[in-house]
């Protein structure tokens, strides 16, 4: 097949199949929640203050009030990182077409110019963010080889992006980077489920921690008896 | 790979030379300590919910490293093992490798994470060198507990006998000695307390109050940290104040059966947790009390306030914090609290308990602020405040005196020195005792008092002497 056929394959099935992954993969993540916060949790949920949990939430979409001192490069990095990533796929141009296509939606779309921009301010956040991890040394401590690809991941589909969009700045042909710039965002389709890119979704979990301290009424119990139980069954 | 590369970074870190716990165990952790703590593992999965959450947190911790800077003892002790995120982790590995499948998965290809003795003994003491004061958690993104991991970790490394005897010894007087409390007051030393804070008032504020106690049909049965019958005589004649003075005398009583709030079971298990609970609500049903009201603790009332609800169901009486119901009072104007009495520069640290999910944060400053000339606040306070650096029962264990003082506290201590303040106060038993002997470690010159140490002082009592006239007499017995 030549390239163009492949852009044509990974703009079309490809990108319907990873999309579906994507799509059917963090829907799981979000049903298996639901199922537990509804299941096991139960009647304990109302215990909870849920203005709270939602305002606090809120407070992290602008979350200047977060600043603390040491945090400051790496937050506005990674906040700039995350507008980027969230607005730019969705509402540039060329991208609208494609989930007119494939979903029937109408986006609104931003400028070129804008765009442009989001993704510069994407990418070298993306490599700030990439940089800082290796070179600090708390922050290698806590972090996997995964942690390290998945930035570069993230970083490839709007390096490649921005070069197809460029020919200027672009050293290779431009199907060739189209290609590459379709499947990588594929590849970050796929992960997205199975990696700490689930956060997308898992976002809203994770900070329901006030949920998890509604400890379940006579768990202590049944561990201590199936414990103990066990030990005296051994003697 | 992966697990290779951080194994090998946490071996370099768990050198053999830390294989021993910084604190004292009941019972040496006997043979198979790997097994026997992925069996609690298992147990605990099946029968608790913590499996979501742990599925949850593994799936999309980021790593970020934000909560380095949030956590007092880690900007104190600059040690990596004191990153929140790598203490999460040292559990959250464990459970991806021996209870997910894609742990399995791997383990088939690559060399695994292998959770082993040294691992385990890194646990016992990176777990117990943090406070679970949650500080981190507010500065998390993502919104992640690592306090609840940290009491996770410790809830199941007591399962297999780790645990500091201070916090065990404690607990299983509570539930099974004679005394049935953590400071093995007796009743007759109870009722002795009570009589000798009886003649103190009498004494001190110019009228008679006999203590009720094991009262039937009250609006409040009384909780406080046992050890406050014990150690903080003013904080207690403070309360007894406040209810005399706002006309609620017969309304409250004390249960001789449980009249100890504390709870250690917030910081280590789930089952004791459940149990104290379990003891404190009998003994209101007992004395049919409608509601609970707790002294000055913070865990003692978070852990009513919060569990509760979560124990009882429908059944659970309201809880209410002492400082909560003198506000009322004070808002109501059935108390009034002399502002020429206290004129000493005052500052209010918040309990982590109370302040950190927002629960108990403006109620003390505006009770302080009524009476107090000079009140002055820290910065951070409220619900991003440092902790003592006695929080999670780290105060209750002797042998971490050192760490508390030149690690734990250090933050806090220099937050209270730079206040310049001369009475810090603190509503809490735990960080009562713990900012006490900072403040004298570091050579801080100023007195750490309850709330309600400082409202004694102030309050108008109906009948009895006035709070000017109580100061002259206080000083001329100085003299």
């Amino acid at each position: 097949m030549t390239i163009d056929r492949w852009i044509e394959f990974a703009k079309g099935p490809l990108f319907a199949v990873t999309f579906m992954v994507m799509v059917l993969g963090l829907g799981r993540q979000v049903l298996l929640q639901f199922y537990f916060l509804g299941v096991k949790k139960g009647r304990r949920l109302r215990n909870v203050h849920w203005k709270q949990v939602a305002r606090e939430t809120s407070s992290w979409v602008v979350p200047v009030r977060h600043m603390e001192p040491g945090t400051g490069l790496f937050s506005v990095a990674s906040y700039l990182m995350h507008v980027g990533v969230l607005l730019v796929p969705l509402f540039l141009v060329d991208h609208i077409a494609l989930w007119n296509a494939f979903l029937g939606l109408h986006l609104p779309a931003i400028g070129e110019g804008t765009a442009d921009a989001l993704t510069l301010l994407t990418i070298s956040c993306a490599i700030l963010l990439l940089v800082m991890r290796l070179l600090r040394s708390r922050h290698r401590l806590v972090s996997r080889p995964a942690d390290y690809l998945l930035l570069m991941a993230v970083l490839l589909p709007f390096l490649s992006g921005y070069l197809a969009s460029h020919p200027s700045v672009n050293p290779c042909p431009w199907n060739v980077m189209m290609l590459t710039h379709l499947l990588s965002a594929e590849l970050l389709f796929v992960l997205m489920p199975f990696t700490k890119l689930a956060h997308v979704v898992l976002f809203f979990f994770d900070r329901i921690s006030v949920v998890h301290w509604q400890l379940r009424p006579g768990a202590g119990d049944r561990v201590a008896e199936a414990l103990y139980r066990k030990e005296v069954g051994a003697r | 790979m992966e697990t290779q590369t951080i194994a090998a970074k946490r071996d370099e870190i768990a050198t053999p030379a830390r294989r021993a716990f910084p604190y004292h165990v009941l019972e040496k952790p006997g043979d198979n300590l790997v097994d026997r703590f992925l069996e609690a593992f298992a147990w605990v999965l099946e029968y608790t919910d913590y499996k979501p959450l742990l599925d949850s947190y593994c799936r999309s911790t980021a790593k970020c490293n934000r909560c380095a800077v949030a956590c007092p003892i880690l900007l104190a002790s600059g040690d990596p093992r004191d990153i929140p995120c790598y203490r999460t982790n040292l559990l959250l590995d464990t459970y991806r490798r021996y209870f997910t499948m894609g742990g399995w998965v791997k383990a088939r290809f690559t060399t695994p994470f292998e959770l082993t003795e040294e691992l385990l003994y890194e646990m016992g003491d990176v777990f117990y060198r943090c406070t679970v004061c949650r500080r981190c958690t507010r500065s998390c993104p993502l919104g992640f507990d690592h306090g609840l991991i940290t009491r996770l970790g410790r809830y199941l490394l007591s399962l297999v006998g780790i645990v500091p005897k201070a916090l065990q010894v404690s607990v299983q007087e509570q539930l099974e000695g004679e005394t049935h409390n953590t400071s093995k007051v007796s009743r007759a030393g109870l009722l002795d307390v009570l009589s000798f804070l009886s003649e103190e008032m009498e004494e001190s504020l110019g009228v008679k109050l006999d203590f009720p106690t094991d009262e039937t049909d009250r609006d409040y049965v009384f909780f406080c940290a046992v050890s406050d019958y014990l150690m903080e005589p003013d904080t207690l004649m403070g309360n007894a104040a406040v209810l005399y003075a706002a006309g609620d005398w017969d309304r409250w009583t004390i249960g001789l059966c449980n009249y100890d709030g504390i709870n250690y079971g917030l910081f280590y298990s789930d089952w004791h947790l459940e149990q104290i609970i379990k003891r404190l609500v009998a003994e209101v049903d007992r004395l049919k009390g409608r509601s609970v009201l707790i002294g000055e603790c913070g865990h003692a009332s978070r852990a009513a306030h919060d569990f509760i609800p979560t124990f009882m169901g429908q059944r659970a009486p309201p809880v209410r914090n002492f400082m909560e119901y003198t506000l009322d009072c004070l808002r109501a104007g059935k108390i009034s609290l002399d502002p020429d009495v206290v004129t000493e520069r005052v500052t209010y640290h918040d309990p982590c308990n109370l302040a950190r999910s927002g629960w108990i944060v403006d109620q003390p400053r505006e009770i302080l602020r009524s009476f107090c000339r000079d009140y002055v606040d820290m910065t951070p306070k409220g619900a991003d405040n440092y902790c003592c650096g006695g929080g999670g029962g780290l105060v209750s264990i002797d042998e971490l005196h050192d760490f508390r003082m030149e690690i734990a506290g250090k933050v806090k201590a220099e937050q209270i020195a730079r206040t310049g303040a001369d009475i810090v106060v603190a509503p809490c038993a735990n960080c009562k005792k713990q900012l006490k002997e900072l403040v004298e470690h570091y050579e801080i010159p100023c007195t750490v008092v309850g709330l309600h140490d400082l409202v004694l002082r102030a309050i108008e009592i109906p009948g009895g002497k006035s709070p000017v006239e109580r100061r002259a007499e206080a000083a001329l017995f100085a003299i």
